[in-house]
């Protein structure tokens, strides 16, 4: 819903009773207006999913006892007053104070979803494999949390007909590290099928880039190559431009 | 035992790049190291120096920098003359007048003082256009064919314009600049669609050099990181030299206008600086600053 600044109440419950009209499945409701929140979590039938709480002291005082007051499950992300974590140890610190806090209200780890926060490519290349690595790691550091990512967001700034390969790729490495979950674009067919296991070949060469395995790429078809040049550009193995895939 | 100190080398090497022909030839670039760390490995070229001409007769100049130049720049070939007689390595004409917002030469006049220059002085030639995209295209096109084969290193191409204008240098036998602003993956773009028409070794990156106080730092930072992915990660789309067309960015700040001392200092201390972060090529107007930059190159500052 984003901020929800116009008729919150009336907006929240509205986008959820129109949802509810014609699905049975759980909800993930996303807006910053804890106002338009509550009012979408008071009509859910099936126990949502509060997106998103936060490290910011708002959020603690807002989204989180909401999250209680409510029984949902919640999305906890990586940020805090003082904006994303930049590395993987300090995105570590940030989420382990925030789900003591959370755990300190009574809010169980199982019901908690962690949100690595996912910056784009194109604007900031360390990163995406920071979020990588913080994947990688989150299962020892926090028995039981699952974890959840806004996918497209890797290509954003990315011009519109490549970015569906970077969410594609990006998906099946971070899978590779023990992802969970992603809120990710369903009208892309590739990805869908990449999702259900199919194209074996594709997922087993993204692997082979992540284990620092040796891949020829002169053997390679076009397809396979992309991949792999995603894949590359995505570890930041090698520099990134909007022309990735033609070097 | 004896100590060796450990020494650092690289899989990477920077392009060789030669501007003009025969005995006008410039080389640049070619080094298998960091900048200037000449201990570390081989360095084919040491960066290149360049004094600047115009074919608009230096307007706008600080009285300072127009001063070694005064009696000559009404006339482009005489005024390249003494940058070669005050040492420049090679001279760098940019065609200022040629800007529509200005005098708006036609490309056919401005490729004929080319031509000229071109015939009357002994050394290689970088032609700026005025930075008018659309206009530079038409006139340096236009260069390209006049001069033909005279192996000129000629641009700005940018984004807008890289495709006729990297058609037309690759056609007649020049080189190209390939100016972005200020972004190393804007950089990396350019380089790779430039690369499908012109190999490495007709292509020099511009990132864009800004004056100290001005973002000189951005420029620093831009130049170092291509250096360390060409060099260090050997990645093809960034190995080509590097030109530092600073000397207009310097001259234009009021700290330089304020008086000579500072003027001249404000150019040397960023040429200093960008040379330091990996600059082949140094594009400067005062006299002073090609001779300390030359030192500075040879070891003897």
């Amino acid at each position: 819903m984003g901020p929800a600044r116009k008729d919150p109440e009336e907006v929240g419950a509205w986008l959820v009773r129109t949802v509810q009209d014609v699905t049975d499945l759980a909800i993930s409701l996303d807006t910053m207006n804890p106002v338009a929140m509550e009012a979408g979590l008071k009509l859910c039938k099936k126990r949502p999913l509060l997106n998103s709480a936060s490290g910011k002291a708002d959020s603690k005082a807002g989204m989180m006892q909401l999250a209680l007051k409510y029984n949902t499950q919640v999305i906890i992300s990586v940020i805090t007053d003082q904006g994303c974590p930049p590395d993987v140890d300090s995105r570590v610190e940030s989420i382990m104070d925030t789900v003591a806090y959370a755990n300190e209200l009574g809010i169980k780890n199982e019901d908690i979803w962690v949100d690595p926060i996912i910056l784009p490519v194109s604007a900031d290349q360390k990163q995406v494999r920071e979020a990588l690595e913080f994947i990688k790691i989150l299962a020892d550091l926090l028995p039981g949390v699952k974890s959840v990512v806004g996918l497209s967001n890797v290509s954003n700034g990315t011009p519109a007909p490549l970015r569906g390969i970077l969410n594609r790729t990006y998906m099946l490495m971070l899978e590779k590290n023990g992802l969970y979950s992603a809120i990710a674009d369903v009208l892309d067919p590739e990805l869908i099928e990449l999702n259900k296991g199919g194209m074996p070949g594709i997922r087993g060469l993204v692997n082979k880039i992540m284990e620092g395995k040796s891949v020829n790429i002169g053997d390679l078809d076009e397809l396979d190559r992309n991949y792999v040049n995603t894949a590359r550009v995505l570890l930041g193995e090698t520099l990134y431009s909007h022309a990735w895939l033609e070097s | 035992m004896e100590y060796k100190a450990p020494l650092e080398t690289y899989s990477g090497r920077v392009k060789e790049v030669v501007i003009g022909k025969r005995d006008k030839a410039v080389k640049i670039g070619g080094e298998n190291i960091l900048p200037l760390h000449y201990f570390e490995g081989n360095a084919a070229n040491k960066p290149k120096v360049a004094l600047e001409i115009d074919d608009s007769g230096a307007v706008g100049w600080p009285e300072w920098v127009r001063e070694p130049y005064k009696d000559v720049v009404s006339d482009p070939v005489r005024w390249a003359k003494r940058c070669l007689d005050l040492g420049a390595d090679l001279i760098c004409l940019r065609l200022e007048s040629t800007d529509p917002q200005g005098a708006n030469t036609s490309a056919e006049e401005a490729a004929a003082l080319v031509k000229k220059v071109v015939a009357e002085v002994e050394t290689a030639l970088i032609v700026y256009g005025c930075g008018d995209d659309k206009k530079d295209a038409e006139v340096l096109s236009r260069v390209a064919e006049v001069c033909r084969d005279e192996n000129l290193l000629l641009g700005p191409a940018v984004k807008e314009n890289y495709e006729p204008l990297g058609r037309a240098v690759a056609d007649n036998g020049h080189c190209i600049i390939a100016q972005t602003p200020i972004d190393i993956n804007l950089e990396k773009e350019l380089n790779v669609k430039l690369l499908k028409q012109l190999p490495p070794e007709r292509i020099v990156i511009d990132p864009l050099s800004s004056a100290l106080g001005y973002g000189m730092e951005y420029s620093f930072t831009i130049m170092e990181r291509t250096k360390q992915i060409g060099v260090i990660h050997g990645d093809f789309a960034m190995q080509m030299p590097i030109i530092a067309d600073l000397g207009g960015e310097c001259w234009k700040t009021s700290q330089a206008k304020a008086s000579r001392e500072q003027g001249i200092l404000w150019e040397g201390i960023t040429a200093m600086s960008l040379l330091l972060a990996g600059a082949n090529l140094l594009v400067l107007r005062h006299p002073d600053n090609c001779r300390m930059i030359k030192e500075a190159i040879d070891g003897k500052l």
